[in-house]
């Protein structure tokens, strides 16, 4: 880190949603920028800094919520139109406030990505893509799956203006009018797209992705195909991106990458030499970087990374080096601009709480009549419930813009709930019977500390059990409430999407024939396997691809009306795929005719897929167990030179090992339990039960040895 | 920001809770830790290699700055400080399950070796009361001894449960220690000498002690919780997801006042302001913290702080200098200050918007929102339910709203009761009905306040209101008042007399019972729903008060507890427990037994050393012979011996066990004899009661325990 740089909070507004704040254009060189920021409140506030105080050049009033950003303008001018949009309406303001623009987009869902370029608008809500000139329709797509974000590379070398959206199947989808040119994999379902240098660097093709797994990638979108130019792996297990942005903070001349991801870490990736991209700094607010800008604001000449949070806090990070006044008394003199804004603060503070007493009496007054109604309204929560790749397990981000007092975790299913290290919330487990009617498999509470804002929990679910994690969220907020979300924990919960799948693995095919509806079985698909869209896709038929975070086992998917078949290199998952699929099928009373093709193979070759996983889990633990008797024997030996080179090597790395072991709790129970469902299923398939023959499985499992596993798996 | 001063790597495993330091040679502090393998090591930096290797100590061949010192008995805790009246230097002071050592680290010599039957599971070294020597007192199961420099016990007396901390502080302020003890029955006990003046009793095993400044204490427990007591109010407390794993009293940003610092097992460190629990300063280490004790560690004049981490980290920081400003943290205090202000406007803004949408009313529609009636009110009740073939004997808390809204879950904080520190009911979604009740087993006999949480809303809501009650449940709630005489009476009881008015003993039922209308007769019996028979109370017209119940440990919660509502100051009583008392003879006896057999097992252990090394002399000859066969022959027989020592040592140990199980019950027993008095009469019980262990008269125990004193 060789750079330094110091937090100045700004000020703040209602809960803002992604690339909601930006800033304008500077009119001289040197000079501050104007800040624009729209939030949920559906107000736009656009305030200049002056003197350390925040001051504002126009606010308006509030609305719907805003969900998206963009500055724009004639081609050729400085870009410096602000248009918002909230539902399916796009709005314009000048940088003075005043309103150009009302548009209307007609569209039956809210717009949640835009891109403003000239007299051109697109627009993406949910699925729908559309380009409006000057107004009137252009072009229309309607893609496979939910659209996150949105960009467009315009210079001079292109002809047309080139849409790229970011899709939630893990594809940039590139367009041309109204037709897909190509679709680019990305190693992650995309959030957020910007142009590199904010205008596609010099061939104006270069656009910058995050992904929601914390991912950052550069793409070079050429004529009729693209080039992956670097990667930057999400190692850290840091949050999701949420937006990235352009700008020479570091000051060699070369632009940086700034990130804001939604775990509140801000990054700044640096070019030196060469042209990897190398982290340079990093820190860490407290709550979800909604928006990321570089550039000038605080004050002349020193740079700076100015963020919005979710709770609404514009933040700068600025090169702008901090006095501190030793004052002769014992307190830390403050500024007297800090002064000034301690009073009228406390004086706003004051009055509010008389107003809000008034509030509070008049409240308690309606509990007196008895037709009053009390209806409290509802708070906005940001979570995210996603599959973390690594450990096969989900994490659950909750997100409220007031402190939360509690949580009280219920689910229906069997899930364990995990340690977070950044968590500091005292959780406590409350029994529950499961023999009861309740049906409760997990009741937990989590009591939060003050000021908390932001919650992460850790949940392993077991393939095969399904069911509804809920989550009741109580903010500190008078009058209390609380508010529940529900997730849904699929059957198969650890299976995760792909692009393609190896078809030289021996594979097992579930074939279903049936009287279904396209729209029936897609339904099913998306009831068992995450990352599927809700919509029934367009076309005749359609394949998806799965692989199973855990065990790298593979899943096809390939179904149209009337017939459906999976193919899988794992029985277990196609075990589970037809107990569930049957179920839904008499749910709806519809006769389904279900074949199998097994490939014996493909057992042996799933236990040799987990051989090396179990080998290596099973020497750690063996390694993890000696390190404190060998640890005692170099105690009281004085010295470690006597030891085998072997267990000088467990010493050696011993710190390396026991992290390790505590990265994966329960990993080889886990491991167990799969090898265990696939011998059961195997022999499910031809008829027979061995439930009996499991205590001599993990026997083997015991003392374990691939060859007599096999033989184990084939003798029986 | 305050950074540390030095940071030293030690390469020795830290047992937590064994650090201490000590000025061993009168001059220099040393570094003092218990680590693997039954073994202490002394960090010296000071005088580099000038110690001579003999007897326990010997320098450690990976770093010249460390000297061992060999235990070969699990260290359990160690202390160091002045012990003797003429010696140079600190004493050290190392105790374990079985014994206690005192040890001259500069003459390297014993200065006593003492065996402690009740283990030492805590240690501290100080002046106690009016005791003129300062004395090493060491806390085991039940019981709490003191010992002078030569090694002659001084003071002793039990306690309810498990030692696990002491501390030594003028706890009354006048001017004489008093000690601390918080014990596995959740209490922190204050012993002026041998008399019990004071008990707090907290909601988990109480791990850690120490002593702030005046009357003022920290301690820590096994759940989480930090706080400061002063006497016997709380100050405050904080609750973390991660243990304390050592408390220690220090002033970190130089105020004048000592801050409480913490290290956690998470390796977090943090100062806490001994006002308000406020987190003035905190670092990390890379592991669990270990220790943390404070000590002139670069002989400069300056006491420094110093923590310790479990892998052998330690750290030492000074106290902040004056241009901090007592600022330690290094993000600014005035951003902070507008960020809080800022937030707690943007707080009332939001409660502001609440109440006038909530005023403006809402849309039929939108019933997500959970909209009730403005006039809701939630009612509780609690009753003791008796045991019915499917559900055990419980309180019940009969939650309910007045009209058709429902009650979808219900969240009950509660500190003793319950696994966790909370119960959760959510019935499943087709059974939400407007009323929920919840079956509660508080498994011992304390007032529990039940903080209640329950979401009200409609069938669909996906957001609810929160209710937030508070209830005390009565101390002696599992007991079901009844008439019914078809039950054997009890045989125990314990007679005392009172001066007061019948009616403040009706009081005092109606406050710690849960009774369902009330009672107006202090004459009532109850059937104990935890299984303990029935307990019948009544009083006489001169004011005699007769408690019978089989259960010693409830007539001593029943004597205390309306002691202290009556404000009565001494109490003796007439105790006769005959079921228990019997088994209490027969553990007696136990104890002989097991002593025997601890002896013999002793003497066989000797034999078999004797024998191994002899055996070896034999092998190691053949080797050289080159007999090969004998050899081997010899190696085999040494193998099984040994295996038969192993077999041997798992007898001993569980013989160690039971022995030091019946010890327990026997220093429990003396405890519950004094819980039936008040006051002096007590501690007369069980001093009485000592004696009578000591001359081992057994038939004088249970008349003391009978009559309260030892004449009869």
């Amino acid at each position: 880190m060789d750079i330094q740089l110091n937090r100045v909070d700004y000020i703040q507004v209602g809960v803002t949603s992604q690339k909601t704040m930006r800033l304008l254009p500077a009119l001289g060189k040197k000079a501050t920028q104007k800040v624009a920021i729209a939030d949920h409140d559906g107000v736009l506030t656009c305030f200049g800094m002056k003197k350390g105080e925040a001051v504002p050049v126009f606010k308006t009033l509030p609305g719907p919520k805003i969900s998206r950003m963009d500055l724009g303008g004639a081609a050729g001018t400085p870009q410096e139109k602000i248009f918002v949009c909230s539902g399916s309406q796009v709005r314009g303001f000048t940088k003075k406030g005043k309103q150009f623009l009302t548009f209307e987009a007609n569209l039956t869902e809210s717009i949640n990505a835009m891109h403003v370029a000239g007299a051109d608008l697109f627009v993406c809500a949910s699925y729908i893509y559309n380009h409006y000139c000057d107004c009137k329709d252009q072009d229309y797509y309607l893609s496979g799956d939910k659209i996150n974000d949105i960009t467009c590379l315009s210079s001079e070398n292109l002809t047309n203006i080139v849409p790229v959206l970011a899709c939630q199947d893990r594809v940039l989808r590139v367009l041309q009018g109204s037709e897909l040119a190509y679709d680019v994999e990305v190693p992650g379902p995309p959030s957020v797209l910007e142009l590199y240098n904010k205008d596609g660097d010099v061939t104006g093709e270069d656009v910058l992705y995050g992904t929601t797994d914390g991912k950052i990638g550069l793409v070079q979108i050429g004529k009729g195909s693209a080039a992956t130019k670097w990667e930057i792996d999400n190692d850290k297990k840091k949050g999701g991106i949420l937006c990235i942005d352009t700008y020479d903070i570091l000051g060699d001349g070369v632009n940086d990458v700034l990130v804001g991801r939604d775990d509140g870490t801000v990054e700044i990736y640096g070019f030196e030499s060469t042209n990897e991209p190398t982290l340079r700094f990093e820190h860490v607010l407290s709550e979800s970087v909604t928006s990321v800008q570089g550039g000038c604001v605080g004050k002349e000449s020193y740079d700076e990374i100015l963020t919005a949070t979710y709770t609404g806090w514009v933040t700068g990070l600025t090169t702008e080096p901090q006095k501190v006044e030793a004052g002769p008394g014992d307190e830390v003199r403050m500024s007297k601009e800090t002064q000034s804004k301690v009073e009228a603060l406390r004086a706003e503070l004051e009055q509010l709480q008389v107003k809000v007493l008034q509030g509070r009496e008049q409240y308690q007054q309606t509990s007196q009549s008895s037709t009053a109604v009390s209806a409290v309204p509802i708070f906005s929560i940001n979570d995210k419930f996603t599959l973390c790749q690594d450990d096969a397990s989900y994490s659950l981000t909750l997100e409220v813009q007031t402190a939360i007092d509690n949580l009280l975790l219920q689910s229906d299913v069997p899930i364990d709930l995990l340690d977070v290290d950044k968590n500091s919330a005292v959780v406590s487990f409350s029994e529950c019977d499961s023999e009861q009617p309740n049906g409760n498999f997990l009741l937990a509470t989590y009591r939060c500390q003050a000021n908390t804002t932001r919650l992460e929990l850790k949940v392993r679910s077991i393939e095969g059990q399904y069911g509804t994690l809920q989550a009741y969220i109580t903010p500190r907020l008078q009058p209390k409430t609380c508010q529940v979300r529900k997730y849904q924990i699929k059957p198969l919960s650890l299976h995760q999407r792909m692009h393609s799948i190896d078809q030289d693995r021996p594979m097992n095919r579930l074939s279903l024939v049936g009287q279904f509806s396209f729209a029936e079985i897609h339904s099913w698909v998306v009831f068992c396997l995450p990352e599927v869209p809700e919509k029934t896709p367009a076309g005749e038929n359609i394949s998806f691809y799965f692989n199973n975070t855990f065990l790298g086992t593979q899943l096809e998917a390939t179904y149209c009306k009337g017939e459906g078949h999976f193919r899988s290199d794992n029985i277990s998952t196609i075990s589970i795929l037809s107990d569930v699929l049957s179920k839904e099928a008499t749910k709806k009373k519809i006769n389904l005719n279900i074949s199998y093709d097994i490939d014996d193979d493909s057992v042996s070759h799933t236990l040799k897929m987990i051989h090396p996983k179990l080998e290596y889990q099973l020497l750690l633990a063996r390694k993890v167990q000696l390190i404190d008797a060998l640890k005692e024997l170099q105690v009281h030996e004085g010295n470690a030179d006597f030891l085998i080179p072997e267990y000088r090597n467990i010493l050696d790395e011993s710190a390396n090992l026991l992290e390790e072991y505590k990265k994966q709790p329960a990993h080889l129970e886990r491991l167990y339990g799969m090898i265990t469902d696939l011998f059961i299923d195997k022999f499910k398939f031809k008829g027979q039960n061995v439930k009996t023959k499991v205590s001599s499985l993990l026997e083997i499992l015991e003392n374990y040895d691939l060859n007599s596993l096999l033989n184990f798996f084939n003798e029986v | 920001m305050l950074v540390p001063i030095f940071t030293l790597k030690l390469n020795h495993k830290i047992n937590p809770r064994m650090v201490t330091v000590g000025k061993f040679d009168g001059v220099h502090p040393c570094l003092t830790a218990a680590t693997q393998a039954g073994k202490v090591f002394i960090h010296n930096p000071h005088a580099r290699g000038q110690k001579p290797v003999a007897h326990r100590l010997s320098q450690s061949t990976q770093d010249s700055d460390i000297s061992m010192l060999n235990i070969n008995q699990a260290v359990t805790c160690l202390t160091a400080g002045t012990l003797g009246p003429n010696t140079t230097g600190d004493t050290l002071l190392v105790g374990s399950q079985t014994n206690l050592l005192a040890y001259d680290v500069h003459d390297n010599a014993d200065i006593f070796y003492r065996e402690v039957s009740d283990g030492a599971n805590a240690i501290v070294l100080g002046k106690l009361g009016d005791i003129q020597n300062p004395l090493a007192i060491i806390g085991g199961n039940c019981a709490l001894q003191g010992f002078d420099y030569e090694g002659n016990d001084h003071f002793w007396t039990v306690t309810g449960d498990n030692v696990r901390s002491l501390v030594l502080c003028d706890f009354t302020g006048d001017g004489k220690n008093e000690l601390l003890v918080g014990s596995e029955d959740f209490d922190i006990r204050v012993f002026k000498e041998d008399e019990l003046v004071s008990e707090m009793t907290e909601n988990e095993t109480v791990t850690s002690l120490c002593h702030m400044h005046g009357s003022r204490f920290g301690y820590a427990l096994a759940n989480g919780t930090v706080g400061v007591y002063d006497r016997t109010a709380r100050y405050w407390r904080i609750k973390s997801k991660n243990h304390a794993m050592s408390i220690h009293a220090f002033d970190l940003n130089a105020d004048g006042v000592v801050e409480l610092i913490t290290g956690w097992s998470n390796g977090k460190i943090d100062a806490r302001s001994d006002r308000t629990g406020e987190v003035i300063f905190k670092d990390n280490f890379s592991s669990s913290v270990a220790g943390v004790v404070e000590g002139d560690y670069r002989l400069d004049g300056q006491k420094q702080l110093i923590c310790t981490s479990i892998e052998g980290e330690v750290r030492g920081y000074l106290p902040a200098s004056k241009d901090l400003k007592g600022n330690l943290m290094d993000s600014s205090s005035e951003q902070d200050l507008i960020r809080e202000l800022s937030q707690r406007r943007q707080n009332l803004l939001l409660e502001l918007r609440n109440y006038d949408e909530n005023a403006k009313g809402v849309s039929e529609t939108n019933s997500g929102m959970g909209v009730i009636p403005a006039n809701t009110q939630l009612q509780t009740a609690l009753s003791v339910r008796p045991a019915t073939e499917t559900q055990k004997a419980h309180v019940e808390l009969c939650i309910s709203t007045p009209n058709e809204t429902i009650i979808r879950a219900v969240l009950i904080f509660a500190e003793g009761i319950f696994e966790g520190e909370s119960h959760v009911v959510h019935p499943s979604a087709q059974n939400l009905s407007g009323c929920i009740r919840v079956p509660i087993v508080p498994p011992k006999d304390i007032p529990v306040d039940l903080h209640i949480k329950a979401f009200v809303g409609g069938k669909t809501s996906t957001q609810f209101h929160v209710f937030e009650i508070t209830r005390q449940l009565p101390r002696f709630s599992m007991y079901d008042i009844t008439d019914d005489s078809s039950q054997a009476p009890p045989n125990g009881k314990v007679v005392f007399s009172i001066n007061d008015r019948p009616q403040r003993v009706v009081m005092w039922l109606n406050q710690n019972f849960l009774l369902p209308e009330g009672v107006d007769s202090p004459d009532i019996t109850f059937n104990s729903l935890k299984g303990g028979g029935l307990l019948s109370i009544s009083m006489a017209k001169n004011g005699q008060i007769t408690l019978s119940t089989d259960d010693i440990d409830l007539a001593g919660d029943l004597v205390q507890s309306l002691a202290s509502f009556l404000g009565i100051e001494d109490l003796s009583a007439e105790a006769d427990f005959p079921g228990y008392f019997e088994e209490l003879r027969t553990t007696l006896t136990e104890v002989d037994e097991f002593h025997s057999v601890h002896q013999k097992l002793t003497a066989a252990m000797a034999d078999h050393s004797n024998y191994i090394r002899n055996m070896l002399v034999q092998a190691e000859d053949a080797r050289l012979l080159g007999e090969m066969t004998t050899m081997k022959k010899r190696y085999r027989e040494l193998y099984d011996l040994n295996r038969d020592l192993i077999n041997e040592y798992k007898i001993r140990s569980n013989n160690h066990n039971a022995l030091l199980a019946c010890l327990k019950s026997v220093n429990q027993a003396i405890q519950r004899a004094g819980r039936l008095r008040v006051g002096k009469p007590k501690n007369q019980v069980i001093s009485a009661c000592r004696d009578a262990i000591k001359s081992n008269n057994v038939n004088a125990l249970f008349r003391i325990m009978r009559a309260g004193t030892a004449s009869s």
